[in-house]
Order: C-alpha cells, then structure tokens, then sequence
C-alpha cells in the first residue's frame, strides 16, 4: 500500500479503493438485468484494450491481430466445457496454456518485423487462425460454432455457490479480470519490465544497443499481452453460450480492441478503461436508438421534422459510421486518446492558473 | 491437365485486376510511407461509381473508367490534403488507424445512402466466355486484363518520361534528397494519393461486371492488396504487377489442390514466408 | 319479426366488445436491421409491417417494440433481456438469422418469455428442450432433404457435387445434403466449401465438371449464387439438375439473370404462387406496398406476429397462458397449418411443409411436391442456351 500512496498520491487511491468497493456492491442495489449486461460488456472490454496496451501501448508493437488470443481462449474454454465437461474455471487455465503457446509462435514469425510490416503480419496470422478455425470442422465445429449448453454448478466443498443461471456470476468474475490487468499493468508500469517495454517503444536499436534483449521482452510483452486477452475471450465465450469463427476471430474485433486502447489513451493504465466506457455505451445507445428518442423526447428536435425522422429511421444504422468519425477525430486531435487530451487540458489550465 | 491450365489461365486473368489495386497501394506507400487501409473501400467506392454510371446513364463500366479515374483521383487528393497530411510526421501505428477510420466512414455512408443490398451488375456479355482447347475464358475478365495491362503501360510511361513522374519516384526513393532538390514534396503526396485512389477505384470498375458490389467488399481487397504490395516489394510497381498475377494464380491453384476454403490461407502463408525471408519482396527497394 | 329482433340484437351484443375494445398487446421484435444480413432482414420487417395492419383491422392494436441485433448474437440477447424486462412485452418475434436464434432461445427460457421464430433453420434450437422457444419454419435438414425426395422422383441421379459457403447456414445445408443423399443411395463425387466473396469459382467448378455428377447442389446466398451460375454457364457444367437450398437461389434477383438461372430448382420455405389460404393475396399486396416481391422470410415474419399477436390478444397479459395457448393452437395461413409439437428431438417445432420452385423464364413456378403446384417441373437440365 505505501508504494501506491507515495506514487498517486493519499487522495486518489483512497477514492480509487471506494469505487473499487462500489463496484463490488453494485448487484446488490442494481438488480436490472441490462445494466448487469452492459457493466460485463465493459470489463471484458476493458480487460481486452489493456491486454493490448501491454504489447501496443508500452512496448509499441501494434498488433492488429489480438483477435487469435481472444478466439484461441474462447475456443478453448468452450470446446473444454462442452465436450470434455472441464468447469470454466479450469478451462480459462487451458485457454491461457493455448494462448501462450499461439504468441510464442506468433512471436518467433512476427517479432523480426517492425512497424508497419509487423501489423500486416499480425493480420496475416490472424486471419490464418480464423480460417483455420472455419475449416478444420472436426475440432470446432467449422462456422456452425459452440453452443453451451450447461454450465456445471460453480460448488466449494459440497456447497452451491452460483449455478450461472444469473448475470451476477459473470459481473464479478469480469470485476476480478479487470482489476488483476490493472494490476498487472501498474505493476510492469513502474518495475524493470516497464522501463524495458518503454525503451523499446521509443527506440528499438538504441534500447538494443543499451543491452536490452528485443526478442526476449518483445515475447514477454507478447506473452502476457495473449495470456490476459484470452482471459476476456473465455469469459465472454462462457457468458453469450455462442462463438463461432466470424465472431471471436474476425479482424473486426482485433480492429475493436485497438480502437478501445486507442480512444481511451494508449500507454496509460486507465486509458483503455476510459475508452472501454466510451465505446461500450455508446455503440449499445446507437444500437437501440436511445440517443435518437432522447433527442427528440426532451423537445430539442420535433419528431415529425425531416431531421427527426431521419434520427429515428437511420442513427441506429449508424453506429459503425460514428465509431469511424471517432477514430479519425481522436487520431487527428487526441492522438493520447480521451486521457491524454484531458491531461492536457488540464495542464493548461494549470499554466493559466500560474499566471 | 485441363484442370491446372484452367485454374492457372483464370488466375491470371484475375491476377491482372489484383495488379491494378497492388499498383495503387504501392505509391502510396512508396512516396508517403503510408499503409493505406481504406484502400479497398476506395475500390468499392469505384465499384459504385460505376454501378450508378451503369444503372441511370446506361453507360457501359468499361467506358466508365474515363470518369471514374479523374474522379477518384481528386477524392485521393482531397483525402490526403484533409487528413493525411496531417499525420505524416507521426507514427505509422496512427497512420494506419487513421486510415482504417477513414475506410470505416466511407464504406458505411455508403451502407447508410445505398443499404447494403447486394447490387449486380450484369451486362450483355457478363456471362459471355469462349473457349480455347477446352479453356474457357470469361469475357469481361478478359477486357480487364486488356485495360489493366494498358493503364499500367500509361502509368509507367508516365512515371518516367514525365517531370512529374520522375518527381514522384524522386520523392519516393528520398523525400528529404528530394525536398532539397526543390521539388515540392507535399503536393507529390497528394498526386500520389490521387493517383493510388483513381487506380483502386478503377480496379472497382474493372471488376464490377464479374463481381457484385456492397459496401463492406473493400475489405478483402485491402488484404489482398498488401499481400500483393508486400510480395511485389513496397514501392514497385513491377512488383506489384507481377505480385498481382502471382497472387490471382496462388489463389486459384491453391482452391483447386487445397480445397476453396482454403483459398485465403494460401495467400497468407505465401505473405508471412515472404515477409520472412525475402522482405524486400520481389524487386524489392525498401528497407524493411 | 320477433326472430329477427332477437338475431339482430344477438349480433349486436356480440359485435359490441369486438369492436368497442381494440385489445391491446405488446409484442418484441428482433431483427438484423443493420449490418450483413441486413437486407433479408428487410424483408421480416415488412412482413411484420403487414401483419400489423391485419392486426389492426382484426381489432388488435400491437404496440411494436423494435431491437436491432445488427447480425451479433451478444448484440440479440441484449435486445431480448430489454424487450423481456424492461419493456415488459408479452412475447418476442424473431430474430433472423440462427446464430442470434441460438443466442436468445436460452434466455426465452431464463425469462420466461415466449419466443417465436420465423425462419432461422438450425436444427438445434428446437432440439434443446426449451419449452419457451418456438419456431415456425422448417430446419435446414428440411431444405435439402426435399430437393432430393424431387430428384429422385423425377430421376434416377446416382452421383451428386456439393458446393457450399462456409457459413452456418452454408455448412448446415452441405451436411444435411451429404447424409439424406447417402440415405437415398447418392454417391458425393466433391464436397467444395468456399469463402464468400472470392469472384473466381473455375476451378472448383472445372474440378466438379471433372467428376460428372448428376446433381450439383448448392447452398449460397444471392451474389455467389449469381458467378456460380455465371461460371457453371461459362465451362460447361451440365448436371441433370441444378439444386439450390433455399437463400440466394430463392431470390427474384437471381430469377432476373435469365441467361443463367433457368431451369435452377431451388427449395423454400414459401412462394408468392402456393396455394395456401391468403399466401396469394399477400404477395399482391407486398409488391404493391413495397414495390418487390416478397421472399420467404417476410411470409414467415407476417405469420409469426400474426399468431403471437393473436394468442397475446386472447391470453390477456399472461405469458404463461400464451405460452400454453401457442403451444396447443393451431392455425392455417398463408404459411399453410402451422401447429408446434414435440417430435423426433424437437420441440415446438411446427412441421412445416417445404416446397421447390424452379425458374422457368425468369420467373419462380412452385414445382413440388404436386399437391400445392402450379407447373411441371422440367428435368433433366436441358443445357445451356
């Protein structure tokens, strides 16, 4: 506790420990089903943007195919599940094994790469899995996917503990993800590893020069960046009881998973956080047209006017079209992301002040 | 027999178009360093350029190209001068998430204006083939190569026997030389964008009498474009040429032995062994 | 005289109710309003559109809750937890595709919600014991197993090629094909599944044309059924008869390609040309508000909210009771008799009856099975023009 007292401060961390707390308690004074959904949406959001912040954001390796970890730990947990009738929280274990093993060899073909040739590769290898994963039927069942059927009862010594039948198993277990990647990142964020990752990040010949190992912490980054990605592949594969190639595998979402980081503040521990609260609720109020009937319900635009029929027939339609804008937005303007720019702010209102 | 000296004519035929998107991808990325993922949307913005031309003026898609390329050259322009122009000192990662946003934007206004309804556009000769000993070849795929094979003609003549073309390889091979030299750098990015669009778009044409058109078709041919780019060597357009046909032949051989499914792994196996071993490609010219 | 007073004030009294009281009901609907699928999707939202209508003439006022699922199964069961808890609807239709279907038949059960749906195919999601999920439209086993039933009625086929997109739907429909023709005695010669959206299918179909099948069946959405046809045309592949399962080869755009789509025979869950109660009148009316001919899918999305509307009118705001009423009704409409029972593993599957239509001249004729026709079949493929 000390180290994190003198490092953030007394304030911030005893605000930090409060929402912890309240995030705890949420299900016991929210008992709406949506919200609970929405709340899981997010962790396993935020825990996919920070595993990528990891490799992309501190070691500056943009990987554009993250989707393999995600796709290799859903598959995994969920191929465990329902045909061998391995518990989740035993398989989770073997889709962090999967995942570990597809980085190294991922690493070993990409690691030689830099830049923009790097990216492609990740694609490249990416899309090897999803297709791989769409043809060799036998082993997952080819487009059709994995259904779940049942979710063995989560039992401690001969007593129930949760049956899975309600989302609040899931809250939590996303709650416990999140905040072991947070950990995990303040942790790399101010030890050797770190500053290893960092130096990378910033110049890969001179850290080389320095004695810094690139393939090895490259790997490491690597490593850990695949291992925690599969943690939200798994939960998400076990709580939607669905998968199927085009879903956890697909370049859309290694695309989602930058853009979170991205949004959010790249190489930031709460940066993905940041975008994860971003572009969850946003693309759900897109989705359902929430922003659109709120619009026109609070008077600010009529109904019948030819906007607001537009509102109500096309927004929904258009959320893809606004997470594009977004992306050019923030690379143009925030390029540190929604943190960076409010850093910033606030470090000119400070300037202002001094004066 | 039959079936390899199909496969390989077929693959060829269609190698040309991929050629033409390779070709634009190329100097993009030769005279900006940029990867441009939005390229494939750019074709398909082509694609419906020329199903509209087709649908309302009745104007056949070969034809069309003469509007097409003039078109989508002054779009590419535009794009660079607004947004990528901006980003061209920072790091390439945002250069490529820039570019995919871009690609996000154009491809669902064009989801939001047009549906996603898949459109198909069938001419006369659409379905037309004739035979060579026992070959069959389409048509359409046939005057694509044609055209293919001319606008690469046209485009090399004119990177070197015009000033502005030397210009441009000058301002690829070193920007700064070049800056030095006195030629005006930004204004050969924009040309270059230009000119990398007005080829993917008319690719989109090209295609578009064998093909069928919807917002989200860019995104294969982006793959596919670095693929081609990568194997061709960055910033070659003779690369990208042959890298084109090599692709559209690996595609289709590798369909007929491997099983279509496997098609696309194929293609990507071949990117990743030349990334590895020889990542300069081709003709290679850059350095990795 | 007096009778007549007597008859007359009968029907006033039992008129009055129907029509002073529009019963009210509250009924979800989810769709793949955006994304992929986005355009079949259109057609369940005009189906229900004119359901709604009907409804409405028949005295029941549905206030419509409508939730895009954008073709994402996680994006679905959103959309059914809101309709189910926060919006309070008696009972859900939809969604389209079977991915989604999938998704959201568990949660009809978590929430005690009925749910109706249209025409996602998968086999499973009737065959999970779910007593809260029905489905109206017959399986993808269907889809093939009576394209075959024709064939082998019509021929003697011996040898048969599958060509399918490596889709859900596309796979389901391969596997079904491959075991009823084993069934029926039909030797596969080549088993192509392809990734949608590659233009160039010649050398699968030279390599097919290689093994000489009697029957090439396919299972493929519109615009590669278009270049499978196109490319089929250009090397020469003559089989006895083309099948299509149902999606793409279903479709009045690709009926419009004369030049490759005659003589293709393709199965389905309904046509504007059956004879079942009202099917006739309602393709008249979907052209004339719409502008299109409607496709399976909107027929099915009309029946479905016609009969959840319906059984939700009469069962009161009682899920229970509607869950019982749909499960014991029966109906007949322009999907023919539609009644949900438990048989062979399923459950609540109503046995729909299937049917093949083969374009002749541009243009769907139902062909099979013959008691619902309107033209003769015609087999073998006579080649090409």
């Amino acid at each position: 506790m000390k180290p994190l007292f003198k490092t953030i401060g007394a304030f911030p961390a005893l605000a930090g420990l409060a929402v912890i707390v309240l995030l705890f308690l949420l299900p016991r004074f929210v008992e709406n089903t949506y919200a609970l959904h929405i709340m899981i949406l997010v962790f396993i959001s935020i825990v996919m943007g920070s595993s990528w912040n990891l490799l992309g954001g501190y070691t500056g390796q943009y990987s554009v195919g993250h989707s393999a970890y995600f796709g290799m730990g859903a598959y995994t947990t969920m191929l465990l599940m329902q045909y061998r009738q391995v518990p989740p929280w035993l398989g989770i274990w073997g889709g962090m094994a999967v995942a570990l093993l597809v980085a190294l060899i991922i690493g070993s073909i990409c690691f030689r790469l830099r830049g923009p040739y790097f990216v492609l590769a990740s694609i490249a290898v990416a899309e090897i899995f999803r297709v791989s994963a769409l043809n060799l039927k036998e082993l997952t069942n080819g487009a059709e996917g994995v259904l779940a059927t049942d979710i063995p009862p989560l039992k401690i010594g001969g007593t129930l503990i949760t049956d899975f039948s309600s989302k609040v198993p899931f809250y939590y277990t996303g709650l416990v993800f999140v905040l072991l990647v947070i950990l995990v990142t303040w942790l790399i964020q101010n030890s050797k590893l770190g500053y290893c990752f960092q130096a990378i990040r910033e110049d890969q010949d001179a850290a080389h020069s320095l004695g810094i190992s690139l393939t090895f912490y490259k790997n490491v980054a690597l490593s850990l960046s695949a291992v925690l990605t599969s943690l939200a592949g798994s939960l998400y594969a076990v709580y939607v009881g669905f998968i199927d190639p085009s879903t956890v595998l697909a370049l859309d979402l290694s695309v989602q998973i930058v853009l979170i980081c991205i949004i959010g503040g790249i190489g930031t521990i709460f940066g993905p956080v940041i975008g994860a609260l971003v572009l969850v609720p946003l693309s759900e109020a897109l989705r359902s047209n929430v922003i659109g009937e709120s619009l026109i319900n609070s008077g600010v635009v009529s109904a019948d006017s030819a906007f607001g029929s537009f509102l109500t027939e096309n927004l929904s339609h258009a959320h893809v079209l606004i997470y594009g804008v977004l992306v050019v937005v923030v690379i143009l303007f925030m390029p540190d992301g929604v943190l960076g720019f409010a850093k910033k702010l606030a470090a000119g209102k400070r300037k202002e002040a001094a004066w | 027999m039959i079936i390899f000296m199909q496969s390989l004519i077929s693959g060829i035929l269609v190698g040309g178009v991929y050629a033409l998107i390779g070709i634009g991808m190329t100097i993009i990325f030769g005279v900006m360093r940029v990867i441009n993922f939005a390229h494939g949307d750019l074709l398909m913005l082509g694609m419906y350029g020329t199903f509209y031309l087709f649908t309302l003026f009745n104007i056949d898609p070969f034809i069309s190209i003469v509007v097409i390329i003039p078109l989508m050259f002054l779009y590419g322009g535009f794009l660079q001068k607004v947004f990528i122009n901006r980003i061209l000192g920072t790091l390439p990662q945002n250069q490529i998430l820039l570019t995919i946003g871009l690609g996000l934007v154009m491809s669902n206004s064009v989801m939001l204006a047009f549906t996603s309804d898949y459109k198909i556009l069938s001419t006369s000769y659409s379905s037309s083939s004739f035979d060579i000993l026992g070959i069959s070849i389409s048509t359409p795929l046939l005057i694509s190569f044609a055209i293919t094979a001319v606008i690469t003609a046209a485009l090399y003549w004119f990177l070197l026997k015009t000033d502005t073309g030397q210009a441009i390889r000058a301002t690829a091979q070193d920007r700064e030389a070049a800056q030095l030299m006195g030629i005006n750098v930004k204004r050969m990015s924009i040309i270059a964008f230009g000119l990398g669009a007005s080829l993917a778009g008319a690719a989109g044409a090209l295609i578009s009498p064998t093909y069928y058109i919807f917002p989200q078709v860019g995104s294969t041919f982006t793959l596919k474009a670095f693929v081609i780019t990568v194997l061709g060597g960055m910033g070659s357009i003779v690369g990208a040429t042959l890298g084109g046909i090599l692709i559209g032949v690996a595609e289709s051989i590798g369909g007929v032995y491997f099983g279509a499914g496997w098609k696309e792994v194929v293609v990507f196996v071949l990117f990743l062994l030349v990334l590895l071993f020889k990542p300069s490609g081709l003709m290679g010219k850059s350095n990795v | 005289m007096f009778k007549k007073i007597q008859v007359t004030a009968l029907a006033l009294i039992l008129a009055v109710p129907v029509t002073a009281h529009a019963a009210k009901v509250k009924i979800g609907f989810v769709n793949s309003i955006t994304g992929p699928e986005a355009p079949i999707g259109e057609n369940l939202t005009n189906g229900v559109t004119l359901a709604l209508e009907d409804l409405k003439k028949k005295g029941i006022d549905v206030e419509l809750v409508r939730e895009d699922d954008t073709g994402k199964p996680e994006k679905s069961m959103a959309a059914f937890e809101k309709m189910a808890t926060r919006d309070k609807v008696a009972g859900i239709v939809g969604p389209y595709s079977s991915k989604c279907a999938n998704a959201i038949a568990k949660l009809a059960e978590k929430y005690k919600t009925p749910l109706l749906i249209p025409v996602a195919s998968k086999e499973e999601i009737t065959r999970q014991n779910l007593k809260w999920t029905f489905r109206l439209s017959a399986t993808t086993y269907d889809y093939a197993t009576i394209l075959l039933d024709m064939a082998t009625g019509l021929g003697k086929p011996k040898t048969i090629a599958i060509i399918n997109e490596n889709t859900d739907f596309g796979t389901s429909g391969a596997k079904s094909a491959k075991d009823y023709a084993g069934k029926k005695g039909i030797r596969v010669v080549a088993e192509e599944a392809y990734a949608p959206g590659s233009p160039d299918y010649r050398s699968i179909l030279t390599k097919i044309k290689s093994k000489n099948p009697d029957l090439v069946f396919m299972v493929s959405y519109v615009a590669d059924a278009i270049l499978l046809m196109r490319q089929s045309r250009e090397i020469g592949l003559t089989p006895q008869a083309f099948l299509g399962a149902g999606a793409g080869f279903a479709t009045v755009a690709f009926a419009k390609e004369k030049a490759i789509s005659n003589d293709v025979f393709s199965s389905t869950q309904w046509t504007g040309d059956v004879n079942w109660p009202g099917a006739k009148e309602f393709n008249r009316r979907y052209i004339a508000k719409f502008g299109k001919e409607p496709t399976y899918h909107a027929a099915t999305a009309y029946e479905s909210m016609m009969i959840m509307a319906e059984t939700a009118a009469k069962a009161g705001d009682n899920r229970d009771k509607l869950r019982f009423a749909l499960k014991s009704g029966s109906w007949n409409g322009i999907m023919g008799e539609v009644k949900f029972a438990d048989y062979e593993g399923y459950t609540n599957q109503n046995k729909h009856q299937m049917l093949v239509e083969q374009i002749q001249n541009g243009v769907h004729q139902t062909v099979y099975p013959p008691k619902y026709v309107s033209k003769k079949p015609v087999y073998p493929f006579p080649g090409w023009r």
